[in-house]
């Protein structure tokens, strides 16, 4: 009984992350190689790469929905370089990243850039920036969506009818 | 002249838009337009839409590189995390699947993807398309003696196979090397040359761990190459580089500072322009090493 319900819990996480973009998973041959030059794992997010993988094909996507270390994944990909097996691990790390995101398990700090992000078209924006390009000599606002209406718009209309738009950000 | 769709992203126009100024004055010198291209988004950055969803991060990065096809160019973009982001849309774009799924998002704001823009990074412009003789030829301060720690960072590098131009070697990247080269200056190796700053994602989550990855790196650099100044060619870089020096010196971890120049700074600088524009707005004190670039006795004639 509990090896059926470990196998469905195992087919479920994994079909899950792959569906989530996280396609080369089942390729892992756990070598760890990823971990080794993770600077994520460097800094102390223990749960990417290699272990983030492990602990998704043993069905286990569900116990570490808190995990905070896929929101320290820098994605600079080190891992998707030197994997010997294709299995693109910045992908699955993300593809993780997508799931916790939409159970709501996010880190906090997205929640300003989401805001930007719908309201201005930028997800780093600051009211302060407009003095800081006089000063150097450019127009206050950039060729962006911030002096574009019918841009922002747009960018608007796509949030709106992405599954962002259902998360509450705007 | 050659032209290329400037993608500003959000750091350099709203943070450091110095930056953007020395691309404004030095790419059309050297032989480059850049364009603008209007309404163009965030690109978008990897804890918006890639943490949300995969399609809509398709599309939304899909109508800034379809603003660039209207135009019938390529993009070029002086910020790390852009040329990541938009090229691994790219990647996942050539999916015929999420292609027609980004496209059906697009059609509602009257856009399409077609994918036959590629994506530059103003480190491949420069040492690519103009080419580091004809940078040597354009400064007018020379700036022999001068040495340079070079930050090429993270997303410039991996994974190489989705990157229109990528370093032969990307554990041992020498592109920014030979461009600060070209300026007459040295551009010593150190051993941390590859890692990572510690910005993005990992500063936003836990400002501790990335402050310790981010001090491991300054001190080999202050240890072996003790520059004049660190050079970078990403925006992300730049701003921890920048900031975080302070909050390690604040906390009494350090007991010194290195400025730090984006490249089209250091060498719109060595080419003569105006540091009020192209170099003004910085947390660590930039005054010194601008004034040796600008040294008259630099100066060829
Ligand atoms: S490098 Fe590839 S195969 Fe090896 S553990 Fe990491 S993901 Fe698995
Ligand atoms: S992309 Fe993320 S998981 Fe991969 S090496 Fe970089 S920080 Fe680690």
């Amino acid at each position: 009984m509990s090896l059926k319900l470990k196998k469905e819990n195992i087919d479920e996480a994994v079909r899950t992350i792959m569906e989530l973009g996280g396609k080369g998973i089942l390729n892992c041959v756990q070598c760890g190689a990823c971990s080794a030059v993770c600077p994520g794992v460097k800094a102390g997010f223990p749960v990417l790469c290699r272990l983030l993988i492990k602990k998704l094909t043993t069905g286990q996507l569900e116990e570490i929905i808190e995990e905070p270390s896929s929101w320290g994944c820098q994605a600079c990909n080190r891992c998707t370089e030197v994997c010997p097996q294709g299995v693109r691990p910045q992908e699955v790390v993300f593809a993780f990243r997508r799931y916790q995101a939409n159970e709501m398990a996010i880190s906090t700090s997205t929640t300003t850039s989401q805001m930007n992000f719908y309201e201005t078209g930028h997800a780093v924006y600051t009211e302060s920036s407009k003095e800081l390009r006089k000063q150097v000599g450019l127009p206050e606002a950039p060729p962006t969506t911030v002096s574009d209406a019918q841009g922002l718009k747009e960018i608007q209309t796509l949030l709106e009818n992405s599954p962002m738009g259902e998360l509450g950000f705007f | 002249m050659e032209k290329f769709g400037l993608f500003l992203g959000c750091n350099i126009p709203f943070k450091a838009p110095d930056i953007e100024q020395s691309f404004r004055q030095v790419f059309p010198v050297l032989g480059v337009e850049p364009v603008d291209i209007e309404g163009a988004t965030c690109c978008p950055a990897w804890g918006t839409a890639p943490s949300f969803d995969l399609t809509s991060w398709c599309a939304i990065s899909g109508r800034n590189i379809a603003l660039a096809e209207e135009k019938g160019m390529d993009l070029m973009t002086g910020c790390n995390s852009c040329f990541g982001v938009l090229s691994e849309a790219k990647h996942f774009l050539e999916d015929k699947e999420r292609r027609a799924g980004a496209n059906k998002l697009l059609e509602k704001v009257g856009r399409e993807y077609k994918g036959t823009s590629d994506i530059y990074h103003v480190t491949h412009v420069l040492h690519r398309t103009i080419g580091t003789d004809r940078i040597r030829e354009s400064v007018k301060f020379n700036l022999e003696g001068m040495r340079f720690a070079t930050q090429a960072g993270c997303h410039q590098l991996w994974p190489s196979d989705v990157y229109k131009v990528s370093e032969e070697n990307p554990f041992f990247p020498t592109m920014l090397n030979e461009l600060v080269e070209a300026t007459g200056a040295s551009a010593p190796h150190y051993s941390r040359a590859e890692a990572c700053c510690g910005m993005g994602g990992m500063r936003s989550t836990d400002v501790e761990k990335s402050l310790k990855i981010f001090k491991d790196k300054l001190l080999s650099i202050k240890e072996e190459t003790d520059p004049d100044a660190v050079v970078t060619t990403c925006s992300s870089c730049f701003l921890q580089f920048d900031q975080a020096q302070k909050m390690l010196r604040d906390k009494g971890e350090i007991d010194f500072e290195i400025p730090v120049l984006y490249y089209t700074q250091l060498l719109a600088l060595a080419m003569g322009f105006d540091p009020s524009q192209v170099a003004a707005v910085s947390t660590t004190d930039r005054a010194a090493v601008i004034a040796e670039i600008q040294n008259p006795a630099r100066q060829a004639n």
